[in-house]
């Protein structure tokens, strides 16, 4: 009985009713509340969808006993057949309980060898459910976001919100992070690299009230800004430098990926990144800007595999960018509605293709594995362009010249053609070597015809020769000639984005059997699912111009809601909707729903402002607490999803190593161009394609390039990095792994071997007494201080080095050698030898290789 | 009142308990908590620090009683023709360079190379046949090797799947799904049965070619991907030239001395700071840091050969001292599980023969049969067969009708054919001598006691203890499993 109530009171939280096996104070404190209300998408929607859906769900196919339970006139109302499952207000009549709770295995509900029975605490708040009247209601995330008022007005909203539930859960918030603490969190979250010392000092000796305020503002000002945020990007747009699959031909989308990084530096509106990568070639007159977005779309893979149908590549393509939209921007699992309805989400399968059908109208066929398939953009670099339009006016120039010293010769070539005439009608005069007689004997057909019944080949070869015979014209021609020439070489080299456009002609979009390309159903055309708000465009199909203003619309229930969820999973670790991908009924319902709707509904209203969005996140306490753990804390919240404390967390693979070459001074912060090939074992690529991608390790500064620009091959990623999405399909989720592969990689890699020595170098070159060196060493990459204990660690390290060094200059030799960069011949190498290697150490840290 | 634990018991919970919350258990008992930390070495005192790096097996399984401990899948990249290696149809012959009857192929889809099937002509295979052993099974001439042991193992004979091109069979067979992003079935293991070893991972995987081929076919990583599954469960795959894992080495100037101390150095400033923060996951990453140093010595014992007596490496044929070929790996599969892996992917490609059955499949044999042979046999002298299931096979089989011109024999070739072909297993439970199912009288069609790919991977995974309806994960509001919503279990296969 007792455990019963706590179900009641924080019902929909199954791991608390857990832990309250355990913590006891909480049973105390809950016991006390009367049985609040239930909320029917937050508590029973969830229990529904898992149990019963499958049978009695959206899926008409799967359906059994004609009985929806995800819609109220099927549960509650009048059911030809039989009574209503469900009777408001009479649990115990309701038949839905009776068969939840029955003892016979024939009747018992959901069938046993499904093996997912209802424990009862569910059935228990089923019961309460009906009891309570059986309130019906949508899925939270398909309610429009209207702004909640936050719980309090004397602090930060966002603290309001959290402070609420914190309380309710009667736990302690931890402390502001101390300010060190805090500008290194806000360096890598912001910019993906730790803070400069100029930056870090300049921080700390601001005394103002504004000096948080003014440090976000800093970093968000920042080039490095819109890398670290198009990373995300990337992942879910799937970008990469190859097709994928067999042959994985090289594409050259990177000035799509530039732009990316643009938009965001120069914080773009979310609405109008969105309108103009899903349909910026919709847009009366389009930009060059607005077309070159659309690259988002066709970042899919490319299968080139002899013997593949074209239709299925194509019919391939056209269900990623519908399920990439799906993801994006609805947080829908799409996929699963392309061989039948959905079993969970109110998505049928006629709707999938209606969704399909706004991206099924380029003109792309499927056929070939051509990395550049039209529709493409000739992206030109500042100086391409200018050479470009320099060999263009030349060429013009030259063409016009030869036109010019034609028309003058008009009249010689009539007489140079009878003398011609005469020439070769001299039997003498044939005296030529046999190749060329070929060649004169066309001529002499040419000329000996009528001007009129000559055909236009005839007349060419006849200029052709006369130009050849007149040494001014014939280099007049070639010169044109190279100029037309040069142009198409310059052209060739432009890179191209594949970019979006639509077919004239509408092309068909039938419904496919299990989503196979030749089992073609019924036909159907573009529009939006019933669930969600309606799209108007009178009687006009409506296009993916359409789409994206409907996504954009501000009283769209998903986009913002989505969009703010991943904001919040970059800057926490998690986002308050756990499943970012997945914002059905199968998804999280989210903690802190107000919290989202107040951010999402802030976002809008601000014009769809991200650099803002985020401001507002980081200048709350909730950001800016410490990421100390107490046993409390875990007991009740492991993963941190009430945010009493900072979440700590590790970086991800391409921060580390960005991390790394900053601290060690020896990153590129060059912007934008083609990607670049690190440090790679030998063989790799050659290993995976037999031979047939050779890897071409690039030198100088472009080693030390951001983790942004690395080529990335799609059958075989960068091996640097670790837990990274797979850039084949949409991914929105942040991984997390721990394994010994990554111990390896950040111990023995050439990047970090050359970066710890690049550290070394750098301290020992400012400051020279060992306390001081290390000193620096953990500010450049902790921005702090070692703690004593800390210090006597590495200081014994640095013996045990230095000792190894002293004895073995072979070692210290090679040690010094890893990478392209030379170390400086002022400092003693054994003792850079040492340095290095606690350097190493230093870089493997837990505190380094995470954010906290 | 919160019930005390001992220092050790919550350290345990903590790592624990996300892990239970994280699959989305809708209880758990104080029994269930016991045994999980139990699995997790922390009831038996291994101390505090986590030192125990592996991964643990979930609580609910197995099942039941496994048959095999561990599996060594011996794939064959690009479809082995089963009419010229396995299926012997007599009634093929007389038909030889005559139309394929309309019957056998109408309203089947193959690949644009053969189109419509009408009116290409039958082919014979290009050797002959012959009973083998006790049970008398079938097997052709290119494979002497494996005919001799013919009484070992189990061949399906009836197997078929959807699929009609490479990488969407080959994703098939091993992740249950033609499309990309399913966790395949190492991955599946390893998340169930969790890893034995402490210093080996539980899945690896090797890939081969033969010299000179002409396939051009690639070892896509979702071969052995964990999809949605944690990347910790993803197979680790060897590399096929100098050192066998990425960044394995130290670099040079490091030597192993120093870097104990470094490691153990890094571990010290880790305790610090998990006094300091007390984040659990600080705990994991000292036991990986100390995993990861013992991998640089375990890794190259592993990989050093010299111990091996000449007469065991000679049942692998003159390849096995050649890393990166198909008998190198199949003797380093042993090795493997011997250490404690669970599940060894060994893989080769080259077996497309579009247009080269008189020509590379000869080569191919030859680089894959003995040492599929010695396998078994070195298995089953160590006593090691017992229990480990190895499996042998394609994606798909070959068309029993032509590719090319049959009056231009060195270019004959057969298509991909996804309607019958065969597998053969050995060991881990399944029944030796067994011929089992059938195809046709020409070998296109399965027709007796069909095995679908799900049945077959329902059945692997029977055999070690998991049924394939229970081991489940949810991911974007469904749970998946490897056979999808098919598949069943062959219990006639099983001894």
């Amino acid at each position: 009985m007792k455990l019963r109530r706590i179900h009641v009171c924080s019902a929909s939280y199954m791991h608390l009713a857990i832990t309250c096996l355990f913590v006891s104070s909480l049973m105390a404190q809950d016991s006390t509340e009367a049985p609040s209300r239930i909320h029917f998408s937050k508590e029973i929607l969830p229990i529904l969808s898992d149990a019963c859906f499958q049978c009695h769900g959206p899926d008409a196919k799967a359906r059994k006993a004609d009985l929806r339970l995800d819609k109220e006139s099927s549960a509650l109302g009048s059911r030809d057949t039989s009574s209503p499952v469900i009777i408001p207000g009479k649990a115990h009549l309701s038949t839905l309980i009776q068969r939840l709770v029955t003892e016979d295995a024939d009747e018992k509900m959901p069938p046993p060898e499904l093996g997912r029975p209802l424990n009862a605490s569910q059935i228990d708040l089923l019961r309460q459910w009906i009891n309570q009247g059986a309130k019906w209601g949508k899925h939270w995330s398909l309610n429009p976001v209207v702004r909640p008022l936050p719980p309090r007005h004397d602090v930060h909203p966002v603290d309001a919100f959290i402070e609420h539930e914190l309380k309710r859960e009667g736990l302690q918030a931890q402390a502001s992070a101390d300010r060190r603490t805090l500008i290194r969190r806000l360096a890598l979250d912001l910019t993906g690299l730790p803070p400069r010392s100029s930056e870090l000092n300049a921080i700390l000796s601001n005394q103002t009230e504004s000096w948080w305020d003014e440090a976000i503002d800093r970093y968000l000002a920042s080039p490095a800004y819109g890398e670290r945020m198009a990373w995300h990007w990337l992942d879910a747009a799937r970008y990469a430098d190859s097709n994928g699959y067999q042959g994985d031909r090289e594409r050259t989308m990177w000035p799509w990926r530039d732009w990316v990084v643009d938009a965001f530096n120069r914080n773009l509106p979310w609405d109008t990144f969105t309108l103009w990568q899903l349909a910026g070639d919709l847009l009366p007159a389009p930009t060059h800007e607005q077309r070159l977005a659309t690259g988002f779309c066709r970042n899919y893979m490319i299968n080139g595999e002899g013997g593949r149908i074209a239709e299925e590549n194509r019919v391939d393509y056209v269900i990623d960018m519908t399920e990439t939209m799906g993801t994006v921007w609805l947080g829908a699992t799409l996929n699963c509605a392309r061989c039948h309805d959905h079993k969970y989400d109110p998505f049928t399968q006629k709707e999938y293709y209606q969704l399909f059908d706004f991206f099924n109208q380029t003109p792309v066929t499927g056929g070939g594995g051509d990395p550049q398939t039209a529709p493409i953009l000739a992206v030109p670099s500042p100086d391409q362009a200018k050479a470009i339009a320099d060999a263009f006016a030349e060429s013009q120039s030259a063409r016009k010249n030869l036109e010019k010293m034609m028309v003058e010769h008009a009249p010689a070539i009539h007489a140079w053609e009878i003398q011609r005439r005469k020439a070769l009608s001299d039997p003498m005069a044939q005296d030529v070597k046999e190749a060329d007689k070929e060649n004169l004997n066309t001529l002499r057909e040419a000329l000996f015809k009528p001007t009129e019944e000559r055909s236009k080949t005839q007349t060419e070869i006849i200029l052709k020769a006369y130009i050849t015979s007149d040494p001014p014209l014939a280099e007049a021609r070639q010169y044109s000639k190279n100029n037309k020439e040069r142009l198409q070489r310059l052209r060739a080299v432009v890179p191209k984005v594949m970019v979006m456009q639509d077919q004239e002609n509408r092309r068909p979009t039938p419904m496919l059997e299990r989503g196979l390309y030749h089992r073609k159903g019924t036909e159907v055309t573009a529009a939006i699912p019933a669930s969600m708000p309606a799209l108007q465009t009178s009687d006009r199909i409506p296009n993916r111009l359409d789409l994206a203003r409907w996504l954009i619309s501000p009283d769209h229930p998903l986009t913002a809601r989505v969009t703010v969820n991943r904001f919040w999973q970059q800057l926490f670790g998690t986002g308050l909707v756990k499943t970012a991908e997945d914002f059905g009924i199968q998804g999280e319902f989210p903690r802190h729903l107000e919290l989202l709707d107040w951010l999402s509904y802030e976002f809008i209203t601000s014009g769809w402002n991200v650099k803002k969005l985020l401001k507002t996140i980081m200048t709350s306490q909730a950001y800016q607490r410490l990421s100390t753990t107490t046993e409390a804390l875990i007991e009740v919240d492991p993963e941190n999803r009430l945010y009493a404390r900072a979440t700590r967390y590790r970086l991800p693979s391409w921060v580390i190593r960005d991390q790394a070459l900053s601290a060690a001074g020896l990153l590129d912060s060059t912007l934008g161009g083609p990607p670049v090939n690190g440090y790679q074992p030998d063989g790799v690529w050659e290993d995976a394609t037999f031979g047939n991608k050779k890897y071409r390790r690039d030198k100088g500064r472009k080693l030390y390039r951001r983790s942004l620009y690395t080529f990335w091959r799609r059958i075989i990623a960068p091996t640097l990095f670790f837990d990274t999405a797979n850039r084949q399909t949409c991914n929105v989720d942040h991984k997390r792994t721990n394994s010994p592969l990554h111990a390896l990689t950040t111990l023995n890699d050439t990047t970090f071997v050359e970066a710890a020595r690049g550290l070394a170098t750098r301290a020992m070159q400012e400051t020279s007494t060992q306390e001081a060196i290390l000193h620096r060493v953990y500010e450049y990459i902790l921005a702090r201080a070692p703690f004593s204990q800390e210090v006597e660690v590495w200081l014994k390290s640095l013996s045990r080095a230095r000792e190894h060094f002293e004895t073995r200059p072979e070692a210290t030799e090679a040690w010094l050698s890893h990478g392209e960069g030379l170390w400086p011949s002022d400092l003693d190498s054994i003792e850079l030898a040492a340095w290095s290697t606690v350097c190493l150490g230093i870089l493997n840290m837990d505190e380094t290789l995470n954010r906290e | 009142m919160k019930p005390s634990l001992p220092q050790s018991l919550e350290s345990g919970l903590r790592v624990n308990r996300r892990h239970f919350f994280g699959r989305g258990s809708t209880g758990i008992g104080v029994a269930a908590l016991a045994s999980l930390m139990e699995r997790k070495g922390l009831l038996s005192g291994t101390g505090p620090g986590m030192k125990d790096a592996r991964m643990a097996a979930l609580p609910s399984l197995p099942h039941h009683p496994a048959k095999a401990k561990r599996i060594i899948y011996l794939f064959q990249n690009g479809a082995p023709t089963h009419v010229d290696l396995f299926d012997h149809k007599p009634g093929i012959l007389p038909l030889h360079g005559k139309p394929v009857p309309e019957s056998y192929f109408k309203g089947k889809r193959f690949s644009t190379m053969t189109g419509d099937p009408s009116g290409k002509l039958i082919l014979s295979p290009v050797e002959p046949f012959k009973q083998h052993g006790q049970s008398g099974a079938w097997v052709s001439r290119f494979l002497p090797h494996t005919a001799k042991i013919a009484d070992e193992l189990c061949f399906v004979k009836s197997m078929h799947t959807d699929a009609v091109n490479h990488a969407p069979a080959i994703s098939f067979f091993l992740s249950g799904a033609q499309i990309p992003g399913r966790p395949t079935l190492g991955a599946w293991l390893t998340y169930g049965l969790g890893v034995e070893s402490d210093n080996l991972p539980g899945f690896v995987v090797m890939t081969s070619v033969s010299k000179g081929t002409t396939c051009g076919q690639i070892f896509y990583d979702f071969y052995w991907g964990s999809g949605f599954l944690p990347t910790r469960y993803q197979g680790v795959k060897f590399r096929g030239n100098g050192s066998p894992v990425l960044y394995l080495e130290d670099p040079a100037g490091m030597s192993a001395a120093l870097k104990r101390g470094l490691v153990d150095d890094i571990g010290a400033i880790n305790r610090l700071k998990h006094a300091r923060m007390g984040d659990p996951e600080i705990e994991t990453r000292i036991a990986q840091y100390e995993m990861a140093y013992r991998m640089q010595t375990s890794v190259p014992e592993l990989t050093d050969l010299s111990e091996e007596p000449e007469h065991v490496l000679d049942l692998y044929g003159p390849q096995v001292r050649e890393q990166g070929t198909f008998a190198y790996n199949c003797l380093m599969a042993r090795r493997l599980i011997e250490r404690g892996t669970r599940y060894v992917q060994v893989m080769h490609a080259g077996w497309d023969q579009h247009n080269s059955l008189t020509t590379e499949l000869y080569t191919q044999c030859k680089d894959t049969d003995q040492p599929s042979a010695g396998l078994v046999m070195d298995l089953k002298q160590r006593g090691l067969l017992e229990d480990t299931l190895v499996v042998w096979g394609g994606e798909f089989g070959r068309t029993p009708f032509i590719q090319g011109d049959i009056n231009n024999r060195p270019k004959w070739g057969r298509d991909h054919h996804p309607y019958a072909f065969t597998v053969w297993m050995a060991g881990g439970g399944v029944q030796p001598g067994l011929s089992y199912g059938a195809s046709d009288e020409l070998a296109m069609n399965a027709v007796e006691n069909p095995v679908h790919v799900h049945d077959l991977q329902a059945t692997l995974l029977h055999q070690l203890g998991i049924d394939h309806t229970q081991l489940t994960y949810k991911f974007q509001g469904r749970y998946y499993r490897l056979t999808d919503v098919h598949g069943h279990v062959v219990n006639d296969l099983l001894s």
